[in-house]
């Protein structure tokens, strides 16, 4: 399954990675100065999308504020339910389709709560979301190498429409740089990883590391002269698509830039395997995120548990039937059944994600945990009805103290952009007082 | 896939009422041949406008091995790519991304290393005292390839400037050239697909290097190969004659398999087969190599297509198959005999003739532990008709009624006809799905329910057709006069790498009936695609003009 990374000359000089890897080089080896070096305090944002809603019945607890039980679908969120904000009620109305097209209008408006563009194709546009705000915010700390990791486990069907004439980037993306630009998103373990880790050489000298800087730019420099000299040909559709370049370059600009930074303590890791198993892959994904966090790589990540819409089969949770088939319940109790099962499942992997950010500690001594904001959730509530309200909302962590956990939050009716817009504030994000089609402040009682 | 989950009905359909077929979403129109005729006879000849392609995956892998000689595939570290208009080589949602372009300079890097160490690129002695020359020509050759088109003297000059800059960080001449032949696989003239748009609205005529592009990446989804690259320098390719040479050239050529993979293996839904998840306690038969067997069925079956003389619309009914001994005994034909697929003849079997026979559409089109006639019916309905029944109204969500899980299949389909919301749309999706009753939720044939109640494979069409089973249900279908029009719809889709809109409803009708008139093979529909208008030419685009 896993093999031990290796690092030679060969991998930095071929390997993936390669154009900006070396400002791992001392983090990888233990024993430097550096290694022993404690992560820095800083607000982490991780996002956990489940497709198809929740059996709610089994999920929202029944006290309310600080009187509240774990029910039995958040029964493995025990050891961190003194972290954990339950909010109930709240609506992503901007989620509501043209028509059908629930799951990809929902998922396009997820994080962005902005209504997606009703087309198969033709000029598909959403909004930015919450967490590349974040990012956009973060990246001016210049504290990390990625201003944000996008992660998923399904690569998507490749076949037929993705949802009833919504276009398929809606449906496999949370992630949204700006309305045209969904943020790509690995659907590999292995090829995280190698992103993260592989092409480092212990044997790098500074000068070697300026070397590749200069070669690195120099690409940039180029490929960016050709994109510009290519705007004045093309019209205002493909210039809008040539714009996506432009970003992208000036991002990995940023990256080869960075080249020799110096980084938090981070020893040598072990490459994930390759296996489709949704056990394996889930945890491996949040592992990596947890690394990344870990080696201070990046401090926002979205993770996606399949796309919207997804009819995965969880066979290894004794079921026949596809998760999009029992959501359309039909008030048949063993549909009830099978939904409550997986919601289970998906919240245990969420919670194994929350144990592990509680169990790292930064600079102070303090949790992880502690500054950052681990938010759970789905694009719709029922999936019978396809119900845009009330939708399933967990945060852990304290935001630095924005938070008041170890409650049960009762928000009935109120736009989910205003829960964005505190979390927002809560990772720094300065002067936010609208989000979306309908955020108009901070959420009452997010903290405390 | 609109009705994936669906027993009962989920959606409200206001578009499907009375007893004629719901309207084609796509290109609404009269069926009525002489009413087209009129309508398309002075239809404008817009040949619409293509949005900037990026490579997709299966495109940069096919690229960079016709290219460079990699046959790594290294777009298996890409993302995956997003898919419009049931195709993943649609334009418009082909984006780029920062995770994207860091992907490609990494591929570069390491596809250039690889290529120099074998020695392919360099065609020439990089002398130290004065490399500049065989820099050049290095450059010059792998530019104009990988570019597609003519380079520039400039543009050979910009990246010649990665030599002193080599010189300065006290590295060889071939550093710099490896550095530059990096650039060329990091830039946008590599990674899009360029078109130049118009400065005004006026259509006009691809240049030839534009054509030979969509030439190669529609029958290879790969770059022009020297032949092609020649042609278009020498202007040959604005003749009709030279453009059926090439196309008969090139579909001959085995890099046409990418029809297979690419336009059948969407259009047909072939790639769903990877994900799907037939529940093992019912339907364990189901393996991995009955998964690889039934896909080998269908995109031998199509290869066939490609270049033998068949109609297209024989793929209904085609009276033979490839099989293995696996596959045979699951579909009770005789065992040919053979682990690896061999071409059997059905006249005897006329249950497995044509696609509808084909355990890759049956397993795909049905849920994991039943078959959903829903499924299939919008299948052939989207897929082969162009009529699939149009969303709802905005605003609508119907409550299903609760299913008696003791019910027939055709008593639970009943049920849609009860409901005065659902019955519109799904009097025609249905009865097409219940014909193939006879085929279990992979694809083997049956006589009973899982229940035991025995199968009732008949379909009542809207207009009183009956049909009786799987023969009827694909006879129906050939005999559809919006077969045609249909395919070429979603070739076309595949071929332009754009969406159809109400605008193409003309140009696809012509190219149908070329295409049929001139004996309704599939490389009759391809060249009667590359010979239009559709093809051959763009027109600027309308929001702005370049400055």
């Amino acid at each position: 399954m896993s093999k031990k990374l290796s690092l030679s000359r060969r991998t930095l000089l071929r390997g993936a990675g390669a154009l900006m890897a070396l400002p791992l080089l001392e983090r990888m080896v233990p024993g430097t100065a550096r290694a022993a070096e404690a992560l820095p305090t800083a607000k982490r944002l991780a996002v956990f999308y489940v497709p198809n809603g929740i059996h709610m019945a089994k999920w929202t607890p029944s006290g309310t504020g600080p009187t509240w039980e774990l029910t039995p679908t958040l029964q493995s969120l025990a050891p961190v339910k003194s972290d954990m904000l339950v909010i109930s009620g709240l609506a992503n109305d901007a989620g509501r389709p043209d028509g059908d097209g629930h799951h990809a209008a929902g998922t396009a408006a997820l994080l962005s709560c902005t209504k997606a563009f009703k087309t198969e194709g033709t000029d598909f546009h959403a909004g930015i979301s919450m967490d590349q705000v974040i990012a956009n915010h973060l990246a001016q700390q210049k504290a990390t190498r990625y201003p944000s990791l996008e992660l998923g486990n399904d690569a998507g069907r490749g076949i037929g429409n993705c949802d009833s004439g919504y276009a398929c980037p809606y449906a496999n993306n949370i992630s949204w740089a700006g309305p045209r630009t969904p943020m790509a998103k690995e659907a590999r373990p292995k090829a995280v990883f190698d992103r993260l880790f592989a092409g480092v050489d212990p044997g790098t000298t500074q000068a070697q590391v300026a070397k590749r800087r200069a070669y690195g730019l120099s690409i940039i420099d180029f490929v960016r002269e050709d994109a510009t000299a290519l705007q004045k040909q093309l019209g205002a559709t493909d210039r809008r698509k040539l714009d996506e370049y432009f970003t992208s370059v000036r991002d990995l600009e940023k990256q080869v830039d960075a080249l020799g930074q110096q980084g938090p303590a981070c020893g040598v890791q072990v490459a994930p395997g390759e296996d489709e198993d949704p056990r394996t892959k889930t945890k491996a994904m949040m592992d990596l995120i947890v690394l990344a966090f870990q080696c201070d790589l990046t401090r926002v990540a979205t993770f996606m548990l399949a796309n919207a819409r997804s009819n995965k089969v969880y066979g290894f949770l004794g079921l026949s039937g596809g998760h999009h088939a029992y959501s359309h319940h039909q008030f048949v109790q063993s549909n009830f059944d099978a939904l409550a099962t997986i919601d289970r499942w998906e919240v245990e992997q969420y919670a194994y994600l929350v144990r592990r950010m509680k169990e790292l500690k930064d600079a102070t001594g303090a949790s992880l945990l502690d500054s950052s904001l681990v938010y759970f959730t789905s694009e719709i509530e029922d999936g019978n009805a396809h119900i845009h309200r009330n939708l399933p909302v967990l945060l852990a962590g304290k935001g630095g103290g924005a938070v008041a956990t170890d409650r049960h939050l009762r928000a009935p009716g109120v736009p989910i952009a205003n829960l964005y817009i505190s979390m927002m504030r809560a990772m720094g994000v300065p002067n936010v007082t609208s989000f979306g089609a309908d955020g108009t402040g901070e959420l009452a009682g997010f903290g405390g | 896939m609109r009705w994936l989950a669906s027993a009962g009905c989920i959606l409200l359909l206001a578009g499907c009422k009375g007893d004629s077929l719901p309207k084609a979403r796509v290109l609404p129109g009269d069926d009525n041949p002489h009413a087209q005729n009129d309508e398309c006879k002075d239809a404008s000849k817009d040949p619409g406008r293509v949005t900037l392609h990026r490579l997709n995956r299966a495109e940069y892998d096919a690229t960079v091995r016709d290219l460079l000689g990699d046959t790594t595939r290294p777009a298996r570290d890409f993302p995956a790519d997003d898919h419009g208009y049931g195709f993943d080589n649609n334009a418009d949602v082909l984006s780029m991304s920062p995770l994207l372009l860091e992907k490609y300079a990494t591929a570069a890097e390491k596809l250039v290393e690889t290529a120099w160490s074998k020695g392919h690129l360099r065609t020439c002695v990089l002398e130290a005292a004065n490399p500049e020359p065989c820099a050049r020509d290095i450059l010059s050759r792998f530019a104009r390839r990988a570019w597609r088109r003519p380079v520039t003297p400039d543009e050979v000059n910009r990246l010649l400037r990665a030599l002193p800059l080599a010189q300065q960080q006290g590295d060889p001449p071939e550093m710099g050239v490896k550095l530059a032949l990096r650039s060329v696989l990091v830039s946008p003239h590599f990674l899009f697909r360029m078109e130049k748009d118009p400065a005004s609205n006026t259509p006009r005529r691809l240049d030839d290097f534009e054509l030979a592009s969509r030439l190669s990446y529609f029958l290879w989804s790969s770059m022009p190969d020297e032949v092609l690259l020649q042609a278009a320098e020498q202007g040959r390719l604005r003749t009709p004659e030279e453009l059926e040479a090439q196309v008969r050239r090139m579909l001959a050529d085995p890099k046409a398999q990418a029809l297979v993979s690419n336009f059948a293996g969407q259009w047909l839904f072939t790639r769903a087969l990877d994900s799907a998840e037939p529940d093992p306690t019912l339907y364990g038969a189901f393996n991995e190599p009955l998964r690889q067997a039934m896909r080998q069925e269908t995109e031998l079956v199509f290869q066939e297509f490609i270049t033998g003389d068949h109609k297209l619309r024989d793929l209904m009914d085609a009276p033979f198959t490839y099989v293995n001994d696996a596959l045979a005994t699951h579909y009770g034909l005789p065992p040919p005999g053979s682990a690896t697929p061999k071409r059997v003849d059905l006249s005897g079997h006329s249950e497995r003739q044509g696609i509808f026979g084909h355990g890759s559409l049956l397993t795909v089109t049905s849920n994991s532990d039943r078959t959903s006639p829903v499924q299939r019916g919008v299948w052939v309905l989207e897929q082969l008709l162009c009529s699939a029944p149009p969303p709802p109204p905005p605003n609508v969500e119907g409550l299903p009624p609760p299913v008696n899980p003791h019910m027939t299949m055709k008593e639970r389909m009943a049920l849609h006809r009860s409901l005065p919301q659902c019955q519109g749309c799904h009097r025609m999706m249905d009865p097409l799905g219940l014909a193939l009753e006879n085929y279990d939720p992979i694809g083997r044939w049956r006589l009973n329910e899982v229940s035991g109640a025995p199968v009732d494979a008949t379909g009542d069409l809207p207009d009183g057709t009956v049909l009786n089973g799987g023969a009827d249900m694909r006879r129906f279908v050939k005999d559809d006069p919006k077969l045609p029009a249909c395919l070429t719809e979603h070739l076309l889709t595949y071929a332009l790498g754009r969406g159809m809109a109400d605008t193409d409803h003309c140009a696809v009708k012509e190219i149908a009936a070329t295409a049929e008139a001139s004996g309704g093979r599939l490389g009759d529909y391809i060249l009667s695609i590359v010979l239009s208008d559709h093809f051959t030419s763009r027109r600027g685009d309308p929001e702005a003009q370049s400055p």
